[in-house]
């Protein structure tokens, strides 16, 4: 029987990448107000930023109820007797100690191994697609969570703000406070260290910011895999995957949308770009 | 929408039980922003152990009315106070259950009485009230509180969700009030326990405990700009703080007004609550045995405790460099102007020296700077040529590692200050800001102190001159044309982003004419308008 792989909607996977490789998304929720949604199924990331750009009251985010994993752990186990979750930072959200709490109280018998990626967005998501890809390889859930283990460091990711007004209001502004006030107005470049959110470059134009992430992707020496995700702003997107055409065939490049989930805490202008491989 | 119209003595056991778990999550994020009164990192775990005696007490109310939970829950927090936000939080409770008396349920518009009454008996018992702190966030979420049921909503909830939102703002504006905060670069620990704990409230009249499970409190940000969390309060700092002397006193017919009177003049930070046969003190003192001794004479002692509160601080300290970010390196800027300081600040410059063109600093004054900072590696941004060498001259003066970046305008100052990598070690920090200043041209606009001819430049005294990059290159009458001169001599086509200061004899409003003009011409700029506030420069303008 093959490892099943689970992973929450904070990893972007799409859709289509998941269930090519056979990967379990379990959806957050976003709540506008009194109306709850599941993070990529009730709300597609178009209608959320539409929503977030001209709603008055800002959306906030929550685990989904601890059935919601009983549930996606017992159905998995009927088909298998071993399951790898992979989950965004325990510093940005309850995820990972959700998963842990399900096993005891799911049904079936089933060996669940919980990992946190201490990373979010496409950064978690290479993490995830790697141990997919590995299962699909034929590796066994120790070995599949030994991969896992060995590829978060080799991950590293971008992001460019054109606010950090979202991230403060969710409270997720970490260590990038520093990043705060200022009286120009500058684009704030961020990375996620130990699981929390870090500054790493201002830059006072979207042209920089583009050239700063392209830089930033062309220091590795050696790229397994690479993945840039937009909220958006898909024009910036395409313009960054273009110009590391040179560097990495550009249809090896994961493209994907910021999710909602996260878009609460980054706003609608995000542009990140993940690596996994040496610098 | 969700209504609760009331709630009962047993609801409010519970909420206060659901606030203090959710404290919990929290305790130790409040320890760390722990400045005030004095840096010993320790009001969350004091908030917490309040609340816990509070908890513990309510419990074992026989009643079930709202009045009798309220007043178990201050006689525990009295009984159980630790610390000063402890026992302000204990006067709190007292205020809120004196404003609940005699009620079996409460709505909204009794809720917002009683916290009126809470911030008030807050207030009172204190001899000296520091606004800035969890007293500032009672008094503004009461004051919501009232507001909101003035207008005629009696809903329990919805008055709940205004006090919240009323005391995370008031939280947010700690610093603001708090100079001593603003230093450290962070909000008030005792209001941020006190708004933890009505969020916790919240939830628990939302009926959100079980969603509770997985998440956690935040640290509110702060309203104004703070700069990053360095440890400041690591500078050597030669003032005692003494002991951190607390107990419970009990007798009869005791006077805490008496009491208060007495110990005044013997410590800070006292408070004095209670009534006339339990009064619990509070007092950071040189001497906690002239303390004891004085109470032993009135009642009997209990809860003694006296901390070593220099000890505490050591321990606060070793927290703080944990949690500090991982570069330790200051940035001083020198800066003319109170538009250019705030840019420079808000930027994260560590500190301002001011000075500039005809007011260079002195050596000293840059000394000073470079001491008054708490880190051991200092980089200076002098901003101006002629301050480059007096800078220079300052690293053979202290014993700190300092390093120039030799900016020699406003605009190279701001971009190297930008390109502070925090991430990057000191010297490759050096490196990155001296690089980063050659990638932005300034324009500098001003007037001639004296005639003089340069080149085929004749210049009358008082006339505009323009500057690129510090060579004189236009003259004329008046500095918005000499502005265009100067701009004709670069190559705006290759420019991203045009930064006007205007400084403190110019017009805003010839500002913005300015900025329209240059987006007239060259319509894919982006162009701000900062105001500079600098003497003797009618524009200083960056181009990158």
């Amino acid at each position: 029987m093959t490892v099943k792989i689970v992973t929450d909607s904070v990893s972007d996977v799409t859709p289509q990448v998941a269930k090519e490789l056979g990967i379990t998304l379990i959806p957050l929720n976003v709540r506008f107000g009194e109306e709850i949604y599941r993070d990529g199924i009730d709300l597609t990331s178009d209608q959320f930023y539409n929503k977030l750009t001209h709603s008055k009251t800002l959306p906030t985010t929550a685990v989904p109820p601890l059935s919601t994993f009983i549930e996606v752990y017992d159905k998995l186990a009927e088909e298998t007797n071993e399951i790898l979750v992979i989950t965004v930072s325990h510093k940005l959200s309850g995820i990972y100690e959700a998963a842990l709490q399900a096993i005891e109280l799911m049904k079936r018998k089933c060996r669940v191994e919980v990992v946190d990626s201490i990373l979010g967005c496409m950064a978690e998501g290479l993490i995830v697609i790697a141990a997919a890809k590995a299962v699909k390889a034929g590796a066994k859930l120790d070995e599949v969570v030994d991969i896992t283990r060995n590829n978060i460091p080799r991950v590293d990711i971008r992001f460019a703000f054109d606010t950090l007004d979202y991230l403060k209001k969710g409270g997720r502004i970490g260590r990038a406070e520093a990043f705060l006030g200022s009286i120009l107005k500058v684009s704030p470049i961020l990375t996620l260290k130990e699981g929390e959110a870090y500054p790493v470059a201002r830059e006072r134009s979207r042209a920089k910011v583009i050239e700063d992430l392209h830089n930033f992707a062309t220091s590795y020496s050696h790229i397994e895999a690479m993945a840039i995700e937009d909220a958006t702003t898909p024009d910036d997107a395409e313009i960054l995957a273009e110009r590391l055409g040179a560097k990495f065939p550009k249809e090896r490049i994961y493209r994907s949308k910021v999710s909602p989930v996260v878009g609460t805490h980054v706003g609608p202008h995000v542009l990140a770009i993940s690596v996994l491989g040496e610098k | 929408m969700r209504q609760v119209k009331s709630i009962t003595g047993q609801d409010l056991r519970e909420m206060f039980s659901a606030a203090t778990g959710w404290l919990e999550k929290n305790a130790s994020d409040i320890d760390a922003l722990n400045v005030f009164p004095v840096p010993d990192g320790d009001t969350g775990a004091n908030m917490l152990l309040t609340m816990r005696s509070s908890i513990e007490e309510s419990y074992r109310a026989p009643d079930r009315s709202a009045s009798a939970v309220a007043q178990a829950i201050a006689k525990g927090a009295l009984m159980g106070a630790r610390g000063n936000s402890g026992v302000i939080l204990s006067q709190i409770w007292r205020g809120l259950a004196q404003g609940l008396a005699e009620k079996e349920s409460f709505t909204g518009s009794d809720l917002a009485d009683a916290l009126l009454q809470a911030s008030k008996t807050a207030y009172n018992g204190l001899s000296n009230p520091v606004e800035g702190t969890i007293l500032t966030v009672v008094r503004e979420a009461a004051s919501a509180a009232q507001a909101q049921a003035t207008s005629g909503d009696d809903d329990l909830l919805s008055v709940m969700e205004t006090i919240v939102r009323a005391a995370s703002e008031s939280v947010a504006n700690t610093p603001t009030l708090l100079p001593v905060l603003r230093e450290a670069g962070v909000v008030d620990a005792g209001g941020q326990g006190l708004y933890t704990i009505l969020e916790g409230a919240l939830h628990y009249l939302k009926g959100e405990a079980e969603q509770l499970q997985f998440r956690k409190p935040w640290i509110i940000s702060s309203s104004i700009p703070l700069t990053a969390r360095t440890p400041q309060m690591m500078a050597a700092d030669e003032v005692p703080y003494g002991y951190c002397t607390e107990f419970l006193l009990k007798g009869e017919g005791l006077d805490p007004d008496k009491f208060k009177i007495k110990l005044k003049k013997k410590g800070q930070s006292l408070i004095v609550v209670g009534d006339e046969s339990t009064v619990r003190v509070h007092i950071h003192t040189l001497d906690p045995g002239n303390v004891l001794r004085y109470a032993t004479s009135l009642g009997t002692m209990h809860q003694v405790s006296v901390r070593n509160m220099d000890e505490q601080h050591q321990g606060f300290l070793e927290m703080q460099k944990e949690r500090a970010p991982a570069v330790d390196i200051a940035t001083i800027a020198v800066v003319s102007g109170d538009g250019l300081s705030n840019v420079f600040k808000s930027l994260g410059a560590t500190a301002v020296v001011p000075g500039g063109q005809t007011m260079n600093p002195s050596t000293k004054d840059l000394l000073q700077a470079i001491e008054s900072v708490a880190s051991d590696k200092v980089i200076i941004l002098p901003n101006n040529k002629n301050i480059v060498l007096t800078a220079e001259q300052v690293q053979s003066l202290t014993t700190k590692t300092v390093k120039v970046v030799p900016t020699k305008t406003i605009p190279q100052g701001v971009t190297a200050l930008l390109a502070f990598d925090y991430d990057a070690d000191f010297d490759t920090n050096v490196q990155i800001m001296g690089d980063a200043k050659s990638a932005v041209k300034s324009i500098e606009i001003t007037r001639a102190v004296r005639s003089t001819r340069l080149g085929e430049l004749v210049i009358k005294k008082r006339q505009a001159i323009g500057l690129l990059d510090g060579d004189l290159v236009a003259v004329g009458n008046n500095a918005f044309d000499v502005l265009n001169q100067v701009l004709a001599k670069v190559d705006l086509d290759q420019a991203e982003i045009i930064t006007i200061y205007y400084g403190v004899d110019t017009e805003p409003a010839e500002a913005e004419q300015v900025s329209v003009s240059i987006r007239e011409q060259h319509p894919q700029l982006q162009i701000d308008v900062v105001q500079g506030g600098q003497p003797h420069y009618n524009y200083i303008i960056s181009i990158e």
